[in-house]
């Protein structure tokens, strides 16, 4: 019959050009032709590009894909198919988790366990005090002390959190941006005391100063300033810790403050190139400072943007490094990439939901390929500090991915995909596009000082609330299936009241057990390298040791660089 | 006054950095039609009182996201009574879980609204309020 069909002339008399014509005119016409589509139009959910209902080699055509230029093979520019030329047949992506609470000692348990349980490393967040340079008896920091991380007010604080079954870490992640050199100084401090080698493990930091006045908020001093700190960090690492990285441009919050996939890379890479010239001016190369760009990001529910996205990073970054910077060391063009299913996908509603939602992305994060680390964060988030149990199933989501699945079995299964390598180029066009409006404005730190990224964000985030709530972008839970008698009855972790106690007592105690004179010499040394342009590591790791508090520290340099108040313009509310 | 706009002063207090919330409630609220003042981040009760009370405001809306809700609104409910400005609407909106709601509302809080909650549904709230009990 439908071989019959086939034969049927067109009802204009006309033939058609070719097999597709000929599918539209026999076989996808009549099937619509009592019914239409289920929607009038077809667009992707972050950047609203509109979809064809099929995708063919025609579209690579017009596109004027080139497989050797657009691909490559794994391991080789442009890095599309993946930086790692096994994919994940050699080595599985390393598994983290985000987490951190109450007290050195409470999170320090709890790491050791989320170690024994198959995770190769973690990721510390600190309370609010400690990534905002504050001690916890400062009076903002009332109620947030070890409340959202770990608190850390001196060196005696980090030693206990790095109590460590240090022979399973491979993988330690530090967030914590505007105080970044004392957050490094406690590290190296508490590995010395330790007796822990430096080298037996990477360490990353985030030191991610300038997403944080785009959209965070954590930060300290001015801009200007908060680049000169993480450069700081960067050249003191690169000299004295090959294997660490010390940058991560953490796009994964310009995603979670509802950048699109353009947004995101556009301006996470502008911002990664502000570093980049501000390391360079110290007296490095491209080649000596390059491999140690990291990025994180966070993916959507839209699973072929997610997957395009993270295709697009590599190969942005490789075109970037090769074609403005002139790198040539492959691990200079090669993106350092951690991904994770992102939190603003999950919801407060139906919170079991997020479970689908976390598999889902974290196997977008495995197709997309060449991400080294994926986190996954808890079904419970929404509500609270995630619970034991949500820690638990957010391991076996990753497990599952990897070994049940197999899409990590052979490597970038998706590459050559019509609709994945239109989207791809697509996102790499535009991105190339709004880099340049960046460069017009004169980079990342002048677009910061003059708002535009958060006016940008702002829009983005309006912009996907009023989708929500008009229903165009279908939620479910929220929008779309909703329980309208929904309890909340969902078990979420209870921080102990205690832990706000011991810390103050903790830090008491240190402040009357130390040489006071001692703090107050390192604490004029500090003050004399932020007036000047010595790097402040040293000096700082100095105070550090002589058990200086954070807050101490981060105020000598408060006094030198003054402290940021955005206006109505910059703060984009 | 009847005419005049209805003045809302939005909120963070404490170390709570989160605004994607407070950005999209400010958008909504101006596009009812509201005047929004913003604090920006790092207030103190104290602060939050002292700004409403200077600008007018015949809301106050404080978003909280970091869970440091039960240590700060109490306060600053407090600090508008001795202020006498507890004439004014408070409204607290972000990640409360629901037995910190109903021990804000308790305290004085006029309405809690959670991460779901639509914001025509909080421009609807504060408008009907300013009907019954400013005009």
């Amino acid at each position: 019959m439908t071989d019959d069909s086939r034969k049927r002339p067109a009802p204009d008399g006309t033939e058609p050009a070719d097999a597709e014509a000929t599918w539209r005119r026999d076989v996808l016409g009549p099937a619509l032709a009592d019914r239409g589509e289920r929607q009038d139009e077809f667009v992707t959910q972050q950047m609203h590009w509109p979809l064809k209902d099929l995708y063919t080699s025609r579209d690579l055509d017009e596109i004027g894909f080139d497989p050797g230029k657009d691909l490559g093979f794994p391991g080789e520019f442009p890095y599309t198919r993946g930086t790692n030329p096994a994919g994940y047949r050699q080595d599985l992506w390393t598994m983290l988790q985000v987490t951190g609470f109450g007290t050195a000692t409470d999170s320090a348990e709890r790491w050791s366990k989320m170690l024994d349980q198959g995770l190769n490393g973690f990721i510390i967040e600190y309370d609010l005090p400690t990534t905002n340079g504050y001690d916890s008896d400062h009076p903002l920091a009332e109620g947030e002390v070890a409340r959202a991380g770990t608190a850390i007010d001196t060196l005696a604080d980090m030693e206990q959190a790095l109590d460590l079954p240090w022979d399973k870490l491979q993988h330690l992640s530090s967030v914590c941006n505007a105080p970044q050199p004392v957050n490094l100084a406690m590290i190296l401090a508490a590995l010395e005391k330790r007796d822990i080698d430096p080298a037996s493990f990477t360490l990353q930091m985030s030191n991610a100063i300038l997403i944080e006045y785009t959209c965070v908020g954590r930060y300290i001093y001015p801009p200007k300033h908060g680049l000169r700190i993480a450069t700081d960090c960067i050249e003191y690492t690169i000299r004295n810790h090959a294997n660490w990285i010390p940058i991560s441009v953490v796009s994964a919050q310009l995603y979670a403050a509802r950048a699109t996939p353009v947004q995101e890379l556009a301006f996470g890479f502008s911002i990664a190139m502000e570093y980049l010239d501000a390391t360079l001016a110290r007296g490095f190369e491209i080649d000596e400072v390059a491999p140690y760009w990291s990025f994180i990001t966070g993916l959507e529910m839209d699973f072929f943007e997610a997957i395009a996205k993270l295709r697009a990073y590599r190969k942005i970054w490789a075109r970037l490094m090769k074609e403005r910077y002139g790198a040539k060391r492959e691990e200079s063009l090669r993106l350092r990439l951690m991904s994770s299913p992102g939190t603003t996908g999950l919801t407060l509603q139906q919170p079991l939901n997020n479970i689908a939602r976390l598999g889902i992305q974290t196997l977008a994060c495995a197709l997309g390929g060449g991400a080294y680390a994926i986190t996954t964060p808890l079904h419970d988030e929404a509500h609270a500090l995630p619970s034991e149990e949500a820690v638990r199933v957010g391991i076996a989501v990753q497990n599952i991915v990897a070994h049940e699945t197999g899409v990590a079995d052979t490597i970038d299964p998706l590459a050559g995909s019509y609709l994945l390598e239109t989207m791809t180029r697509r996102m790499e066009d535009e991105v190339f596009a709004e880099i340049e409006k960046v460069d017009a404005m004169g980079g990342a730190l002048a677009a910061i000082e003059a708002g535009y990224f958060q006016k940008e964000l702002a829009r983005s985030q309006r912009a996907r609330f009023s989708e929500i709530e008009d229903g165009t972008r279908k939620q479910i839970g929220v929008n779309h299936l909703v329980q309208a008698d929904e309890k909340r009855s969902i078990e979420t972790f209870k921080l102990g009241e205690t832990a706000e106690r011991q810390q103050l007592a903790r830090l008491a105690r240190v402040r009357a057990d130390r040489d006071d004179a001692v703090v107050a010499k390192t604490l004029d040394r500090v003050r004399e390298a932020a007036s000047g342009d010595e790097n402040l590591v040293p000096p700082i790791l100095d105070a550090v040791k002589a058990y200086a508090t954070q807050g101490e520290i981060c105020d000598v340099m408060r006094e030198v660089f003054g402290v940021y108040h955005p206006d109505s313009l910059t703060s984009g509310v | 006054m009847a005419n005049r706009k209805i003045r809302v002063l939005l909120a963070k207090l404490g170390l709570d950095s989160h605004t994607v919330g407070i950005t999209v409630i400010a958008g909504a609220l101006r596009d009812a039609g509201m005047e929004v003042i913003y604090t920006g981040l790092r207030q103190t009760p104290d602060m939050v009182v002292q700004a409403a009370v200077q600008e007018d405001a015949d809301v106050i809306g404080i978003s909280s996201l970091s869970g440091a809700q039960m240590q700060h609104i109490p306060k600053l409910l407090d600090r508008l009574r001795s202020a006498e400005a507890d004439d004014k609407l408070v409204v607290v909106g972000g990640v409360i879980p629901d037995e910190d709601a109903a021990e804000l509302k308790a305290a004085g809080v006029d309405e809690v609204f959670t991460m779901g909650a639509r914001t025509e549904d909080i421009a609807t709230f504060i408008r009907t309020w300013w009907e019954a009990e400013r005009r």
